[in-house]
């Protein structure tokens, strides 16, 4: 059996079904085996970035290992995007690529890269095969490694005379066990019952740890009122009457106002992005932390922790469970002041009543959240439509919600949706991006034609970058620079070249029946929904600011009239 | 840089152990550099694939967050910190 032979068995033995890949000169002796092996199925996209981000979206849409092939120099640094994405959001993944021969390396040969070199920074681990003994122990401890603690990619970098060389080496690697959790759960617990304002902030480490129901069992039981990282969103679920939404930079109003407000915060699965804090000197400025996490590095990393927990979220989850059933939580004044936030500071998406009048944003996404079946995948890409779907659509578990939280990866939605519904075959999925990430990735129109794949794509297109147009408008004077995307193509007819059918809406009348038509039709569609290129998110808080300053459109209305008074 | 700010910066020994692997040093040295320290000394030998690495390094942030940083790191075995000194601009390499 050669290299490349070892590493279809480990993927047999790993029960691992589906990856993603693009071949070339050096990664051939693979795709060579892959002729021979029936069972493990290769999915070709149309670019290497594409592959690490349809393995990303197939990892987490189905908490399995992510997989992604190619081949050396411009193959493998093609990747680097979509791998650097799953690093910042530990999502597990085993990144495979082909190498010049062991000979040439050092040469500048063609299609020689340094990846082992260049990529450093944004895996797990990453190994560089020598021989084709050391590969099957490689391959054993990459694939543990990816998907245990903290998850994260793995590179192995494999030089084409490796993938040919043959051996008998048998697998050998043996994993270390984890540290045992530090005995602070006690103190955690009854730093919980002191409290009086105490505030549940989950984040992607929940469903990173398949600690879904634990989590939800947890948030039962304790009935604290919560709040959720873009992550994390979807944690408790689309009926918790405990939620706040989520918070930070574009979270709501009542889920900043209570961060503000409490006494102490019961930190899981998060790691206080800045996104998410803001400016962390106006950050929760009161309260104590408990901080849960299965990476210790991230302690004290951003903010001191009081007390902090690395262990497996499930397993602590169930000791709070059990210890917060015996004696519950006596907070009802703070529960009865958090619901009334509740009612007045979450997301409200006001539906348009004149028919004619433009589509919004966040009534368009409302509107989907009522249509669209319960067990629908949305896979987003970056920018406003990103955070009107984290502000309005309500997700009733975390897999359903793919987002680019950490690297913010334009082009990440349509690969991820190809990805997820690999993963779920019987699902809905649905790509919601915006005219400038689906540019980004377009060229995997065709693998979605391809493979037949039932996936909807929604284009809320303003005709310009949204976000940044945004942040030029509130913060840079209204200096509008480079955002201008007017020239788009036709995307109904861009749809259409891929054999793709298509629609346009751009009225309020039509926005029901648009998403209706996609969701029945019977195979892959795209609607292109054409939005106001003024329209914002709403709230914000200025990028280094504090989320106590947060500006909402009302706020910001009344501080124009003023200045034009004056 | 200036001698003043160096002055004020401090400087800590580590020592480390970790499998010699390929690209061993230069994870290790990224990791430093990206979470806001400056190699000033470094020395290495190397036994029965494991490397035994010295550093001398500066920064201003805490060096637990680093020390939680490199210990999560694979191929390290080992991470010691002696008690931190305020460096001397002399020092810098």
């Amino acid at each position: 059996m050669n290299g490349a032979q070892h590493i279809l068995q480990a993927f047999h033995h790993h029960n691992i079904e589906t990856v993603f890949g693009y071949p070339g000169g050096c990664i051939m002796p693979l795709y060579d085996a892959l002729v021979d092996d029936v069972s493990v199925e290769h999915v070709l996209c149309r670019h290497e970035q594409g592959c690490a981000l349809a393995a990303d979206g197939y990892a987490r849409a189905s908490g399995k290992l992510g997989v992604c092939i190619a081949t050396s120099g411009p193959g493998a640094t093609n990747l680097i995007t979509g791998v650097a994405n799953a690093y910042q959001d530990s999502i597990p993944m085993l990144v495979i690529t082909g190498q010049v021969p062991s000979a040439l390396i050092g040469t500048d040969a063609f299609q020689e890269t340094d990846v082992l070199g260049m990529t450093l920074g944004i895996v797990k681990h990453s190994y560089l095969a020598e021989s084709a003994d050391e590969l099957p122990g490689i391959l054993e401890e990459a694939i543990e490694l990816a998907q245990s603690g903290r998850p994260g990619p793995v590179w192995i970098d494999i030089p084409k005379d490796v993938l040919l060389a043959e051996t008998s080496a048998a697998p050998a690697y043996a994993p270390a066990q984890p540290k045992a959790t530090r005995p602070e759960l006690t103190c955690a617990i009854a730093m919980l019952r002191d409290a009086r304002k105490p505030l549940l902030y989950s984040g992607g480490g929940i469903s990173l740890a398949h600690a879904e129901d634990s989590f939800r069992e947890f948030a039962k039981c304790s009935e604290l009122p919560a709040v959720v990282t873009l992550k994390g969103i979807g944690n408790a679920g689309k009926h918790s009457a405990h939620n706040l939404g989520m918070l930070g930079m574009h979270g709501s109003r009542a889920a900043n106002r209570a961060v503000d407000e409490c006494d102490l915060l019961l930190v899981i699965g998060a790691r206080m992005d800045d996104r998410a804090t803001g400016k962390l000197d106006g950050f929760a400025p009161n309260a104590k932390t408990i901080h849960i996490d299965a990476d210790a590095s991230e302690f004290n990393k951003l903010r001191n922790a009081d007390i902090a927990i690395r262990g497996d979220l499930n397993t602590i989850l169930k000791e709070l469970t059990q210890a917060i059933r015996d004696t519950p939580l006596a907070i009802n004044d703070w529960r009865k002041q958090c619901q009334t936030w509740r009612t007045t500071g979450g997301f409200q998406a006001a539906d348009n009543e004149e028919p004619l009048a433009p589509i919004t944003g966040p009534a368009f996404i409302s509107q989907l959240s009522r249509t669209a079946p319960d067990d629908t995948i949305i896979a987003c890409d970056v920018g406003q439509h990103q955070m009107w779907v984290a502000q309005h659509y309500q997700f009733d578990r975390p897999r359903h919600h793919l987002t680019s939280g950490g690297l913010g990866t334009m082009g990440f939605g349509l690969p991820a949706a190809i990805g997820a519904q690999f993963a779920n075959r019987n699902s809905t999925v649905i790509n919601v991006t915006g005219d400038g990430s689906f540019m980004m990735n377009a060229q995997e129109l065709a693998t979605i034609r391809r493979y037949n794949l039932p996936v909807k794509l929604i284009i809320m297109d303003n005709q310009c970058l949204g976000m940044v147009r945004q942040q030029q408008e509130l913060f840079y004077n209204n200096r509008e620079s480079h955002i201008n995307l007017d020239d788009n193509p036709d995307f109904v007819a861009m749809a259409r070249a891929f054999d793709i059918p298509a629609l346009k809406i751009d009225r309020t009348d039509q926005v029901r029946r648009g998403i209706e038509t996609i969701l029945a039709y019977n195979g892959p569609m795209l609607l292109h929904v054409a939005i106001a290129r003024e329209e914002n998110v709403w709230p914000i808080v200025k990028p280094g600011g504090s989320n106590k300053e947060m500006i909402d459109e009302t706020r910001r209305t009344a501080a124009d009239k003023k200045e034009k008074i004056a | 840089m200036t001698t003043e700010s160096n002055c004020e910066t401090p400087s800590y020994d580590i020592t480390c152990r970790m499998s010699h692997e390929a690209a061993a040093l230069e994870r290790l040295c990224q990791v430093v550099r990206v979470r806001g320290f400056r190699i000033a000394q470094m020395a290495v030998d190397s036994a029965d694939g494991t490397l035994n690495i010295a550093l001398t390094i500066q920064g201003k942030r805490p060096v637990a967050m680093l020390q939680s940083q490199l210990e999560k790191l694979h191929t390290v075995a080992e991470v010691k910190f002696a008690a931190p000194v305020v460096a001397a601009a002399s020092r810098i390499a």
